[in-house]
């Protein structure tokens, strides 16, 4: 695991050397065969040393580092993060690919992928806290200098945007670790399993909660606090987008699962409600943005966010349906998220403008172009046979069927949350019939060279979509690897959730209509 | 030797399977694979053709007695809970089955007459294969999950085959028009699947209907909230199988090609919502207030289905009505809790409109040659007329078709449409009376259809109608792929003569295997009733009414050839002129398309459009504002600047104090 996490990194460092011509080409290959080795690293990691069944971590790797603050290199993986893992190598090879084109400053671009690919591996690795800020904060800088140099025309703000965003927020991480280290009794530590460990008071819990779900959800990214991403992603290039789309979303959810429901469960407790409303909001509220929004890449940004409501809502479950369909709508859309943002580079390319008004008939002169947006789409909209339909039917499953609601909640909460069944296809398929649909644009024909899908490009789509649909027609393929992990930390919710009602269980969440979402101040 | 039902689940395998090799084809090597049209056109045929064979010998063994068959395994699970899916074979899926490949196979063979010079007939194909998949799938889907899964699967590929000529931006929006209509009717099953699924624990359609009842009986569910649930659900059916209000993507869906208005519009897929709430009758029957819903809702929908039908002037959308129209009369028959009869009604319609479709699309092929590809001339009532003598088959065929729909004994529709009419006469006699009067509306458009369309003078050559006609349209006069070739249309080729010539025998015979006194497909549906039905049937019932419903589809052929084909009656001048409210009600069929747009299409895009604005100017603005703050706060504070270690000290020691009492309070 660490080879996979160190390995980047120190390919990184060889690329100023790498004799090349300025133009990049040998670099790319250099990076795509870095990114492809890791993935086959995680890979291995998962074929050999990896155990389904087993709940709590393993391909342990511990050395100690600075003894006396209990700091130490420690990285494992358990169901949550080892399906992130390799979801990370697995896009950033395919980043690779898709970067092809990029001719500026190649050195500078490869060597900023890579130490991402590693940064981002090790977010979902490391298994001590401080670790794990390092991890986060040192993955961010990459990102500022993708977007700050190859973006498009506000880029400058994009980036100073999303960096301040995102580092303001993990202030957060760092204080609350810190506290969690040195709070609740034993000794100072960082590491999880000791953290778990340990026996924080419930007040305790909802400040460190509180303090987290600003960060993470900041990354998620959750309304209102949700406003850089579409300027990021407004501003990025394709490969840059697959990344920010496909794991830095993630990175809010999976810490949100490892820290927010397994280090704090009382915490979560009092708090899931207040998630799962702000799933909903999610939904709506990005859905309309979306719907209004008139530029390509734009639209699609706000659609991640509408996708990201289902995470909230599923963790908020208190179900172990509802917790792996969260997890699966994370790898999810990672998947579909990553391949849409891909085709909206692609096409860019092309057409060099994202005003959809610009736009209009493509579908004439690129037909491969236009299935593959179809189906990517269509896989957005949650499709059956597709991986998003599973991942939302689980969590609407298990919000449903959760015991831990009242029942107006629970209706009024999945019917609002299926409003967004209704919104999800107003917007990407006009979204389509703007683009592709219709006669053919004759300015935009007459002054853009609109050729059709390369090999490459549809390479990587199909390498996309194969998982999508492998998961949509057979989900345990990938519920079946985190499972047992997902099952214990319910398990760890649930117990909580009794603890916390103690006198009647129940009682303080199942309450009636909508004055669930109880906001302990 | 395993059993036909045994291997049921190859039946939408088989082409699915040839769908995938064509998909990967085209998007891999597209040059090549769109020149393999016949290879492409005969693997496809034979995938499905392969499935009709084994749906003929599912439905043997069905006929012979066999019991159904189940077979699950778990697709997902988390904790204690697995969700299931398989297949089933039962006799209503058997039905269905050799239904769905019977007219699949024919559509495929005349498709590749009417789509012979298409530049997308590889894809049309990979796309038909696809559906008759999807269509079978949801076919043999043993609960209503997996129902749902297909479900939704056969709308994807309607939204593909309506929008199939994506360059007309007429067949872009009906493609989204229809997608979209129908998520608005899954939204509701969706969340009437959870609901029962939350209320039963189970996805199952005899489970889910016992258990229900139970929990009603028991007192744990209230009776309103099953009430709720089962309504929920029925929204599916109601978008999918066009009730009112949901009913209007039906006939925009007319933009794609005639073989799928065939299919999919008229046979299958539409009756997928029909076949859905026989499948719920275990669910729905306790609960009468679901049924008479049901029940008014079918007739609300017959009666406006026929009504918009009377004024249409294209010949597809008239079709298209006709088929809302009857799709109504099949809800009639579940709400009145007679599934059999419903069933049949579905059966012999989607013979006898495919027929019909098919008929009108060879119609239109041929008026392409006179008039050119503008759908708006080529599909224009005023402008045929007279093609008897040019296309003997096809108006043999749709003459045939219009009898069988019109209820004429002892052709098709009749057994089927007297059927549920008895029926509605027995539990809702006011709903009978709606469903009577449409039966005469039903006979007078179907042959003013036919008058328009075969008799008289052909009218195609003439220019000045063409003009005032593309000008009502808004489209510039001359615009379209070239004029016409021909000064009069010829019948079609063997491909499109062959599907219509071989579906007219069903349509004349297939309602002698429903007669009241020895059903035979009450006989094989539902033993029990069939039989209870047989025992109470005397001719002194069926007389009357049978003679009824005979009296009025032949009063409203009367009007019909009355005033189209011997020109006694000007309906112009007699009805039209002297109720113009009545027929500009009808001729905007009901202003719907008008109030969904108003209300549902600009009502939305504002809505977004405002949130967008509040995102950009409130949330935004917030943030940007703090920006702006905090460089006014950093310009601030320089002047705190002083260069003095105490003073810094200071303030770290008040924030470090802060901090304690902070912690202090929280243990």
């Amino acid at each position: 695991m660490s080879a996979a996490i160190l390995f980047p990194i120190a390919a990184a460092l060889v690329i100023p050397f790498i004799p090349d011509a300025g133009d990049g080409k040998r670099v790319r290959w250099y990076a795509l065969g870095v990114t492809l080795t890791t993935f086959l690293l995680t890979v291995g990691g998962y074929l050999n040393g990896y155990d389904p069944a087993v709940e709590g971590l393993q391909l342990v790797e511990r050395v100690s580092w600075l003894p006396k603050l209990g700091l130490a290199w420690s990285v494992g993986a358990d169901g949550i993060s080892m399906p992130l893992i390799l979801l990370t190598s697995f896009i950033t090879s395919l980043a690779a690919l898709a970067a092809w084109p990029v001719t500026f400053k190649p050195k500078l671009f490869y060597f900023l992928l890579l130490a991402m690919d590693g940064g981002q591996i090790a977010v979902f690795a490391v298994q001590d806290m401080l670790l794990f800020f390092l991890a986060w904060e040192l993955e961010l800088l990459p990102v500022y200098l993708l977007l700050a140099i190859w973006g498009g025309k506000k880029r400058q703000y994009a980036a100073t945007k999303f960096i301040l965003y995102t580092a303001g927020s993990s202030l957060f991480i760092l204080v609350v670790g810190l506290a969690m280290a040195f709070y609740g009794g034993g000794a100072p530590t960082f590491e999880y399993t000791d953290l778990m460990a340990k026996d924080f008071s419930t007040k305790f819990q909802l400040f460190a909660y509180a303090g987290l779900l600003i960060a993470f959800g900041v990354k998620l990214p959750i309304v209102p606090l949700h406003t850089w991403l579409p300027d990021a992603h407004g501003e990025a290039t394709a490969p840059v987008h697959m990344l920010l789309a496909g794991i830095l979303l993630k990175m809010g959810g999976y810490a949100l699962l490892r820290f927010n429901v397994q280090l704090l469960p009382e915490g979560h407790a009092q708090f899931a409600p207040l998630l799962v409303v702000l799933g909903v909001v999610n939904i709506i509220y990005a859905a309309l943005t979306s719907f209004a929004q008139r530029n390509l890449k734009r639209k699609i940004a706000y659609s991640s966010i509408s996708h990201m409501g289902f995470v909230l809502i599923g963790i908020g479950s208190f179900s172990a349906l509802g917790t792996s369909g969260a997890m699966l709508q994370m790898i999810s859309h990672g998947l579909i998220g990553a391949s849409l943002f891909f085709l909206v580079g692609a096409t860019y390319d092309r057409t060099h403008t994202l005003q959809l008004d610009e736009m209009g008939g493509v579908g004439q002169s690129m037909r491969k172009m236009f299935a593959l947006w179809t189906i990517c789409c269509l896989a957005s909209l949650a499709l059956p046979g597709m991986s998003g339909f599973v991942s939302e039917l689980m969590v609407f499953t298990g919000f449903v069927t959760s015991e831990a609601y009242s029942l107006s909640f629970r209706i009024v909460m999945a019917a609002l949350a299926a409003v967004g069944v209704i919104l999800t296809p107003v917007y990407l398929l006009s979204m389509l019939r703007e683009i592709f649909f219709g006669k053919e644009n004759v300015e935009l024909a007459s002054h853009t060279h609109l050729v059709d899908a390369e090999p490459r490009e549809i390479y990587v789509v199909s390498c996309l979509l194969v998982p999508i649909v492998g998961i949509g027609l057979y989900p345990r393929i990938m519920t079946d690897t985190y499972r047992s992990s997902i099952e214990a930390l319910v398990q760890r919710e649930t117990t909580a959730l009794a603890r916390v009602i103690q006198p009647q269980p129940g009682s303080l969440i199942r309450q009636p209509l909508l004055t669930a979402p109880l906001l302990p101040v | 030797m395993p059993s036909a039902a045994e291997l049921a689940w190859l039946i939408p395998v088989l082409p699915l399977a040839g769908a995938c090799i064509t998909g990967l084809g085209l998007i891999s090597f597209n040059r090549t694979v769109n020149r393999l049209r016949k290879p492409v056109a005969w693997l496809l045929i034979s995938c499905v053709g392969a499935a009709a064979v084994l749906s003929y010998a599912v439905l043997a063994e069905q006929l012979a007695g066999a019991g159904p068959t189940e077979v699950l395994f778990n697709w997902a699970s988390a904790g204690n809970f697995n969700l299931q899916m398989g297949f089933r074979v039962d006799a209503l899926g058997a039905v269905m089955l050799s239904l769905v490949t019977t007219i699949a196979v024919l559509v495929m063979v005349y498709s590749d007459g009417y789509m012979a010079h298409d530049k997308g007939y590889v894809r049309f194909f990979t796309y038909l294969a696809l559906f008759s998949s999807s269509m079978l799938g949801l076919v043999i889907s043993p609960n209503l999950l997996e129902i749902y899964v297909f479900w939704e699967l056969v709308g994807m590929c309607s939204y593909l085959l309506v929008g199939f000529w994506y360059d007309r931006d007429g067949a872009a929006n009906a493609a989204q028009k229809a997608f979209v209509v129908n998520r608005v009717g899954d939204f509701g099953l969706l969340l009437g699947i959870l609901g029962l699924f939350w209320a039963t624990g189970s996805f199952g359609f005899e489970e889910i209907g016992s258990r229900l009842q139970e929990a009603v009986a028991g007192g744990s569910l209230p009776n309103a909230a099953a009430i709720l649930l089962c309504l929920l659900v029925f929204m599916g059916p109601m978008a999918k199988s066009a009730q009112f209000p949901l009913h209007v993507w039906l006939p925009d869906a007319m933009e794609g090609p005639t073989p799928i208005s065939a299919l999919i519009h008229a046979a299958t897929m539409v009756a997928a919502g029909v076949f859905l709430v026989a499948r719920l009758q275990p669910v729905y029957e306790p609960f009468p207030a679901v049924q008479a819903t049901i029940a008014v809702v079918g007739t609300i929908t017959l009666v406006l289905g026929a009504s918009i039908a009377l004024t249409q002037m294209d010949l597809k959308k008239g079709l298209a009505y006709s088929t809302v129209s009857q799709l109504g009369y099949m809800m009639l028959a579940m709400g009145c809790g007679a599934p059999v009869a419903g069933m049949f009604h579905l059966v012999t319609h989607a013979f006898f409109k495919a027929m019909l479709f098919l008929g009108s699309g060879s119609v239109i092929h041929a008026m392409e040659e006179v008039v050119g590809h503008e759908p708006v001339l080529a599909q224009d009532m005023r402008l045929m007329g007279g093609l008897r003598k040019y296309m003997p088959i096809t108006s043999t065929t749709f003459l045939i078709g219009c009898v069988a729909i019109a209820g004429i004994p002892p052709l098709a529709g009749f057994w089927s449409k007297d059927e549920i009419l008895g029926v509605a006469f027995g539990s809702f006699p006011l709903l009978w009376v709606a469903g009577f009067i449409t039966a005469g509306m039903t006979a007078f458009y179907m042959f003013r259809l036919y008058f328009l369309t075969f008799e008289g003078e052909f009218r195609g050559g003439d220019k000045a109608l063409q003009a005032q006609l593309l000008a009502a349209a808004g489209k510039p006069p001359g615009d379209g792929d070239g004029h016409g070739h021909a000064s009069h249309p010829h019948e079609s080729g063997w491909q499109m003569a062959m599907p219509l010539a071989v579906l007219a025998v069903p349509s004349v015979l297939v309602g002698l295997l429903g007669t009241p006194w020895n059903s035979r497909f009450g006989n094989l549906l539902d033993p029990q009733e069939a039989a209870e039905v047989a025992e109470h049937f005397s001719w002194s019932e069926f007389l009357p009414l049978a003679g009824a419903s005979v009296a009025i589809s032949v009063a409203g052929i009367s009007v019909a050839v009355l005033a189209y084909a011997l020109h006694k009656l000007d309906l112009a001048t007699a009805v039209a002129a002297r109720f113009p409210a009545l027929n500009a009600f009808l001729a905007n069929k009901w202003y719907l398309d008008a109030i969904n747009d108003k209300l549902f299409v600009q009502g939305s895009r504002k809505l977004a459009k405002s949130v967008l604005e509040v995102d950009s100017k409130v949330v935004d603005g917030v943030v940007n504002l703090t920006g702006l703050v905090t460089l006014g706060s950093g310009e601030g504070l320089k002047y705190f600047e002083t260069g003095r270690a105490q003073f810094y000290a200071l303030i770290v020691f008040g924030g470090v104090i802060a901090l304690v009492v902070l912690f202090g309070s929280l243990g």
